[in-house]
């Protein structure tokens, strides 16, 4: 693949790689016949970002320039402060460069950036790949009630007022009005923070379609980021929603050249009905709550391995026979594991993974505590009768 | 204990806004008192327990509110006193600038809060947002209320108008980076000299003609150390020896706009800043002196 990204768009694709460096530390680059995808996941495996750059944001794209006979993609991983170090300062990026080429090739180990700037300086970078992996997840963004398209200044104006040690953001949509309020956790000290709540008329909004009303929780510092995005691009923001525990999709894009999607994990607001969840659960298991949504895709390059040709007409019988709405626009992000493992998997299965319903709700770390240290929140609990057994010292002995 | 007040003019809330900011610089915990005519923001020293408050501020309340209603304890204890952490209040109110409104008002929200309520133009539309903030505060028991009363300082031996503090701040910023101490020395003929002495150099600046407010006498100099400036009465000279950094926050309150401030020196022992703004709120700052 190779490919030249004229001046005033290597400013677009400098903040894309800004805002996706916000929510992963590998960047995931996959370059189709006619498109290049650019994906990141957090670390908590709870934000996604996918960015889509269409043949025409390009003023010349080669996909076959190293004539690969493969239809799969060339896939690379590259670490996110290496792509952040061809991208340092995008304010001024467009007065610097004046072009950019992309070379990927499919037996390479590097990606290879070369910035040709003014004054015939030229730089290139050889981006180490560390692998070839390639990683989707699976998500609903057409099918949901919950459809809002925003300025991108309302939001970001409003983010404004929380404060920097916030670190998630509750929506709570309603027909009417659409409140935002920094989610507070039940074992948070309330004398230490501020809450703060914004109340939106949905009127602010250029559209607005609440089908169902809810409240979603999710992260702060994704949010602020693909806000920064949407903002400096001046393109509009579409929240796409369903109820809380299914991720939220924020769509930016500007119609022909390039598009957007970053998905955020959601969360239930701690109520006293989750008490009842028994389940012990880490932090890690809490913010793998969406597994079922978002799904690593680990898989060799294909050229590599004989037998997966076999695997890809499968593959495509696979796709052929399940009906999944987002397939016309290109975006089946169906995992590629679940393909290769189960070739013959029957649409029931499938379904199953698309529904995220059952998940039980994410216990809270106040029933976590309960549910560990269990006898001392039992109402026949007398501290006196365990005195003298010392089953755990204290650490400290002052 | 009730507390409910609304603003509505810009430049009460601008200045309002500032106040408070200048003192989230001051100090991490601050007071309000909140009385019938005035409210007071007291920053006592951090370090030292209980001791005299380092920063007194009274903001007359007719002048800023449109609605003001209070119900203290009882009879005898009138006044409401919040603790909080001056900081959050700022942060909040920082996008007081360009609001249509402000409610300040005392709830209990699962913790004692001093709400905010502000209403916002929205930059788009005509429509307005509401933004409401809940800074978690203590209230201060009555036995406490003793810490907060208004300092009695000394009669000032001299009460001089300060030169702009944006100058005066370039001026001690610059004087910081090379001592931590600055002598401020006042005459009766209306000087103000900054003086900071370091070992390899003795660097002062002069402000010439300003207004003497007030000028309590002879003042006696015992040592000999003081210098005279060149055929000055040494009797009608004054000065303090004051931590530069504790001078230089005081003069971030220069972005209080309409302010004149005047400082007063009690020879060799305290200065007292006080900033007087044009809505008559009194920024008072007590800095001891350094005793050498």
């Amino acid at each position: 693949m190779k490919c030249y990204v004229p001046g005033p768009n290597v400013k677009v694709l400098g903040r894309t790689v800004h805002a996706l460096a916000r929510f992963g530390d590998e960047l995931y680059l996959e370059s189709l016949p006619d498109s290049i995808l650019l994906r990141t996941l957090n670390a908590a495996e709870s934000a996604y970002a996918m960015v889509k750059f269409n043949k025409n944001f390009f003023s010349y794209f080669n996909y076959n320039y190293y004539s690969t006979e493969d239809n799969e993609g060339l896939k690379c991983k590259i670490s996110m402060k290496s792509a952040l170090n061809i991208f340092k300062s995008p304010t001024h990026m467009d007065k610097q460069v004046e072009n950019l080429e992309i070379k990927l090739d499919a037996d390479a180990c590097k990606l290879i950036f070369q910035l040709k700037c003014k004054h015939g300086i030229v730089k290139t970078h050889f981006v180490t790949i560390l692998d070839c992996k390639a990683m989707q997840a699976v998500y609903t963004k057409d099918l949901v009630p919950n459809r809002i398209t925003s300025p991108q200044r309302i939001l970001s104006e409003a983010i404004s007022n929380f404060q920097n040690s916030d670190d998630q953001v509750t929506i709570e949509a309603t027909t009417q009005s659409f409140v935002l309020r920094n989610y507070v956790d039940s074992n948070i000290d309330l004398s230490k923070i501020i809450r703060t709540q914004i109340n939106l008329k949905s009127a602010e909004f250029d559209s607005y379609i609440i089908d169902e009303e809810t409240t979603i929780t999710f992260s702060f510092k994704e949010f602020k980021a693909l806000l920064a995005f949407a903002e400096a691009l001046n393109l509009p923001l579409q929240l796409h929603f369903e109820t809380t525990g299914r991720p939220v999709v924020f769509i930016v894009h500007n119609g022909a050249t390039f598009e957007a999607h970053f998905v955020l994990a959601t969360s239930k607001a701690d109520t006293p009905t989750q008490a009842t969840a028994t389940q012990n659960t880490t932090k890690t298991e809490r913010s793998k709550r969406k597994d079922d949504s978002i799904q690593n895709t680990v898989r060799k390059k294909p050229h590599l391995e004989t037998d997966i040709t076999k695997c890809l007409d499968e593959d495509s019988h696979l796709f052929d026979f399940i009906d999944i709405p987002e397939d016309n626009n290109g975006k089946n992000l169906q995992s590629k594991n679940f393909t290769l493992n189960a070739s013959k998997q029957n649409d029931l299965d499938f379904s199953n993974a698309m529904e995220c319903d059952n998940i039980p709700a994410s216990p809270t770390s106040k029933t976590m505590i309960k549910s560990v240290f269990k006898r001392c929140f039992e109402n026949t609990f007398d501290p006196r009768a365990i005195q003298g057994v010392v089953l755990a010292e204290n650490s400290d002995s002052e | 204990m009730k507390f409910r007040s609304v603003m509505i003019d810009a430049g009460p809330m601008r200045e309002f806004s500032n106040v408070v900011t200048t003192i989230s610089k001051l100090s991490k915990e601050c007071v309000l008192r909140i009385a019938e005519d005035k409210l007071y923001f007291i920053v006592s020293d951090e370090n030292n327990g209980p001791a005299p408050p380092v920063l007194w501020c009274e903001i007359p309340q007719p002048m800023f509110f449109s609605e003001y209603q209070m119900i203290g304890l009882d009879d005898d204890h009138k006044d409401i006193y919040l603790g909080f952490a001056a900081a959050n209040l700022a942060r909040s109110l920082s996008t007081l600038k360009s609001a249509k409104c402000l409610k300040m008002k005392l709830t209990k929200k699962q913790c004692p809060c001093l709400t905010l309520e502000i209403e916002m133009p929205s930059s788009t539309s005509q429509q307005t947002r509401h933004v409401t903030y809940d800074i978690p505060v203590v209230v201060i028991p009555r036995k406490m209320w003793a810490d907060f009363n208004e300092p009695k300082t000394p009669y000032p031996d001299i009460s001089i108008e300060l030169p702009p503090l944006k100058q005066l701040r370039t001026t001690i910023d610059r004087m910081r980076t090379m001592a931590s101490e600055v002598v401020i020395r006042a005459s009766a003929e209306g000087r103000l000299t900054l003086q900071i002495r370091t070992d390899m150099a003795k660097v002062s600046t002069r402000f010439k003609d300003l207004k003497v407010e007030a000028f309590g006498g002879p003042i006696e100099h015992s040592d000999s150390e003081t210098e005279s400036q060149d055929n000055e009465d040494i009797s009608r000279i004054c000065y303090c020896k004051v931590d530069a950094k504790k001078f230089s926050i005081f003069l971030s309150a220069e972005q209080i706009s309409h302010n004149r401030t005047v400082c007063s020196i009690v020879h060799k022992k305290l200065i007292i800043l006080c900033l007087q703004t044009q809505e008559n709120v009194k920024l008072q700052c007590f800095i001891t002196g350094i005793v050498y």
